[in-house]
């Protein structure tokens, strides 16, 4: 396709509804674009525009069938009925990075902070849910099995927009699973080379009795 | 501006232009610079009436903001509730994030107030990099001068410095916090080098460096006992003392229901950002929603000096292919790969890989000049010429630059196969707060971290600077604002909305626009008519 005909095709007017309001809107806009050109109150839930910042969830309802997106990344559609979700809720598992005295416990750790990693059912729920096409469940299960590096690779596109915790019937917040995962393989396993050096040639030259 | 060459016409030209002969030799940077960058474009800028900076060059729609009212008066304030802590950020971007982790680390007790979601920020959308001297063949007197150097060497040394000499522990810093970089198999971070670094000096996260960074700070604060953290939050205002001489708190608004909320603390640190979002000189942007400036109009307001207001980044491609795509980002990679630039006549007209003023310079002047595409006589641009990279390089689009693809496959345009339409999009504020090497502002009590405050990039930021910036001077401004220990404020005040007020009545200004902006008219127009 190419930007000639994106352009015709702007002509079109589409009718869905947005937040329970009916709107009429070009084709070729996104749902923010027609949220916005159709005055739809309080949508605050936007930011980046580009999809990295997984803000603008979505549910987006075609006849029977319910789907969740980002709003910035998915366009207008007749009869589709969208609704802008509320932000997501605090976090239910608590940790601070510093907490952990050294990687050797760090399996009971887990399961420690996220119980319900290990009571995966396989129902797909996050993986439907989810903008970027992560394999969520597969992430999951890796984790669960304290394959922390592999598990954290998978999440490696993860916006964070938190849609595939709130598909989780066992509330595993696969979402902040996932990013646990990336933060403990760094924490506990990145030792440049070049960055200690470089470390500790500023430290000993901070030690010269010359340094001001 | 000239009509350029129709798109079907320029598209036909495009498929029929065999060869890509050398781009001309420019003959004179300055003078294209000088007639052709928005900066130096007649009635960019004006010279500011009130404020601590009367009488300096500031961009026109930006003079506006600062020179304007207040939404907030003494009424509002009666009545609404007060919160006490020790440490008030605002912005929940890279560098608010960094100040508020670090302000606590030091036993502060931290409200971290963002306009939109935590994260919604510039720091989430960066691809490139961050820059740390950390190569065998790199020092940090070395990163100083190339920092000074692309900054045309508006640079204040010290801050320079400064950054620079934090770079390798920023990277201690964010690893420790969990986040991951692209590592050589010996384990050494990998460096890459890029426009105006003299050796390699980049380190990243795949074309995600952002996203890894602002995730990872998301969640550190997110999980942090003692900082609590306020969402859709904006703050309008700053409360000074009732000499109007420091800033002791803010004034703070609710975008879900609109109840305003104030702030009473020790410190303030401002890290709301760039500012877009305000589409300086009528240009399309590569920032996030929340890029409205308001930081910049609330140290103003209350007293702070700033500096460089003359002068911003355009990056020289942005996308104009479709509207909900115009002023998102090609990376400078692409061109660093090897894709060229080809005007309406598919003719080169620049080389690809002069600094990004220039490069920006040229491309408007084909524009002006009626050599660019034209669709529909709404939108003009260049082919930035991606087919023939791809032909000379089968593969590399998919390989190396999978954000880029995924953006366009979504709006059913593929690089591949057809040339991107760029056109130079608002990128970075080069200027901003003044500050000392603690973050500190000319005001008693306010801090500004990150792009918001500047000094450090001169005239023009090179890249993978910005990400250090933000993290280096947070955590200073974090360490700085929590060594005050004064007893906190007895009287909130506005006295230097006041001040500010007089002085517009006293040089006969308007008085009917109020700032910050907050929300871009378009999208405060379906945001606010509740
Ligand atoms: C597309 C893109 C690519 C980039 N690539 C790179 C790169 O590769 N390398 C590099 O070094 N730099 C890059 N940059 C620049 C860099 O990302 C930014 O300069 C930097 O991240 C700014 O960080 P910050 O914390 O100062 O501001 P931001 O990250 O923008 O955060 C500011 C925060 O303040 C909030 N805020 C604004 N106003 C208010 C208010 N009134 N009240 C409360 N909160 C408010 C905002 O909502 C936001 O959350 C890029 C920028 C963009 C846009
Ligand atoms: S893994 Fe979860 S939080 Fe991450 S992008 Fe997918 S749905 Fe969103
Ligand atoms: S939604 Fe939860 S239970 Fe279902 S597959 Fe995903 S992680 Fe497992």
């Amino acid at each position: 396709m190419s930007s000639t005909i994106t352009d015709a095709d702007r002509q079109q007017v589409v009718t869905l509804t947005i937040n329970g309001v009916t709107v009429s809107v070009n084709k070729g806009m996104t749902l923010v674009e027609a949220a916005w050109h159709a005055g739809i109150s309080r949508v605050t839930s936007v930011g980046c525009l580009e999809g990295v910042c997984g803000s603008c969830r979505v549910m987006l309802g075609r006849g029977k069938e319910v789907t969740v997106g980002l709003a910035c990344q998915t366009f207008v559609e007749a009869g589709i009925e969208v609704v802008f979700l509320p932000a997501a809720s605090a976090p239910r598992h608590h940790y601070e990075i510093d907490d952990f005295q050294d990687g050797w416990d760090i399996h009971a750790r887990f399961h420690e902070i996220f119980p319900e990693a290990s009571r995966c059912r396989h129902c797909h729920g996050c993986v439907r849910s989810c903008p970027k096409g992560i394999a969520v469940e597969d992430g999951i299960a890796l984790a669960a099995a304290g394959r922390y590096r592999d598990a954290g690779e998978t999440f490696i596109e993860c916006v964070m927009c938190e849609l595939c915790d709130v598909a989780c019937p066992e509330l595993i917040a696969p979402a902040h699973v996932g990013l646990f995962c990336r933060r403990v393989t760094a924490h506990f396993h990145l030792r440049p080379p070049n960055l200690i050096f470089r470390l500790e040639a500023i430290r000993q030259s901070r030690m010269e009795p010359d340094h001001e | 501006m000239n009509k350029g060459v129709p798109l079907a016409e320029a598209l036909a030209l495009y498929h029929r232009a065999a060869d890509r002969a050398p781009a001309p030799v420019l003959a004179d940077i300055d003078t294209l610079l000088n007639a052709y960058h928005p900066d130096h474009a007649r009635s960019s800028a004006i010279k500011l009436t009130v404020g601590v900076n009367a009488g300096d060059e500031c961009q026109r729609d930006l003079a506006d903001l600062l020179q304007a009212e207040t939404f907030i008066d003494e009424a509002n304030l009666a009545g609404a509730p007060v919160t006490d802590v020790d440490v008030l950020v605002v912005g929940g971007g890279g560098a608010g994030c960094a100040a508020a982790l670090t302000a606590s680390e030091q036993g502060a007790r931290v409200l971290l107030a963002t306009k939109l979601r935590l994260g919604d920020s510039n720091t989430v959308m960066a691809e490139g990099g961050i820059q740390a001297a950390i190569d065998p063949e790199d020092s940090v007197q070395c990163h100083i001068q190339d920092t000074l150097r692309g900054g045309h060497y508006g640079g204040d040394p010290a801050l320079v410095a400064a950054m620079a000499g934090d770079g390798p522990d920023v990277l201690r810093w964010l690893i420790n916090l969990g986040m991951q970089f692209e590592t050589t198999p010996g384990g050494d971070l990998q460096t890459r080098r890029a426009g105006g670094m003299s050796v390699a000096r980049l380190v990243y996260c795949r074309d995600y460096t952002g996203l890894e960074m602002m995730r990872v700070l998301r969640e550190a604060v997110i999980q942090h006992r003692s900082i609590e953290v306020w969402e859709q939050s904006p703050v309008v205002e700053l409360l000074s003392n009732e000499h109007g001489q420091k800033c002791v708190g803010a004034v703070v608004t609710s975008l879900i229901d609109g109840q305003v909320r104030i702030v009473r603390t020790r410190s303030v640190i401002l890290a709301t950002g760039g500012l877009g979002r305000l589409h300086l000189n009528g240009f399309p942007t590569s920032n996030h929603l929340g890029a409205t400036g308001d930081g910049l109009v609330l140290a103003y307001r209350i007293g702070a000096k700033l500096r460089d207001l003359d002068s911003f980044q355009y990056h020289p491609t942005g996308l104009v292919n479709t509207p909900h795509l115009s002023g998102k980002l090609v990376t400078e990679a692409v061109r660093a790969a090897g894709a060229v630039l080809l005007n309406g006549n598919a003719r080169r007209f620049i080389d690809e890989l002069q600094p990004r003023d220039v490069v920006c310079a040229a491309i408007v002047r084909e524009c002006a000049e009626g050599r660019g595409v034209d669709i529909n006589g709404q939108r003009v641009g260049v082919w930035l010429d991606t087919p023939h990279l791809e032909q000379s390089q089968p593969g590399l689009l998919e390989k190396q630059f999978p954000n880029l693809m995924t953006r366009t496959r979504v709006s059913g345009i593929d690089p591949r196969a057809e040339p991107l339409l760029v056109y130079p999009t608002l990128h970075y504020q080069n200027g901003g707060a003044v500050i000392d090497a603690n973050g500190a502002t000319t005001v008693p009590g306010l801090f500004a971290a990150g792009e918001l405050a500047g000094g450090i990039h001169g005239r023009n930021r090179i890249m993978g600077n910005a990400l250090l910036d933000i993290i280096s001077f947070g955590r200073r401004a974090g360490i700085a604002a929590t060594a005050t220990r004064d007893r906190g404020p007895k009287k909130v005040t506005l006295e230097h909305v006041n001040r500010l007020r007089r002085a517009l009545t006293l040089a006969g200004m308007p008085m009917s626009r109020r700032s910050p902006q907050v929300l871009p008219p378009y999208a405060a127009k379906g945001l606010w008519n509740h």
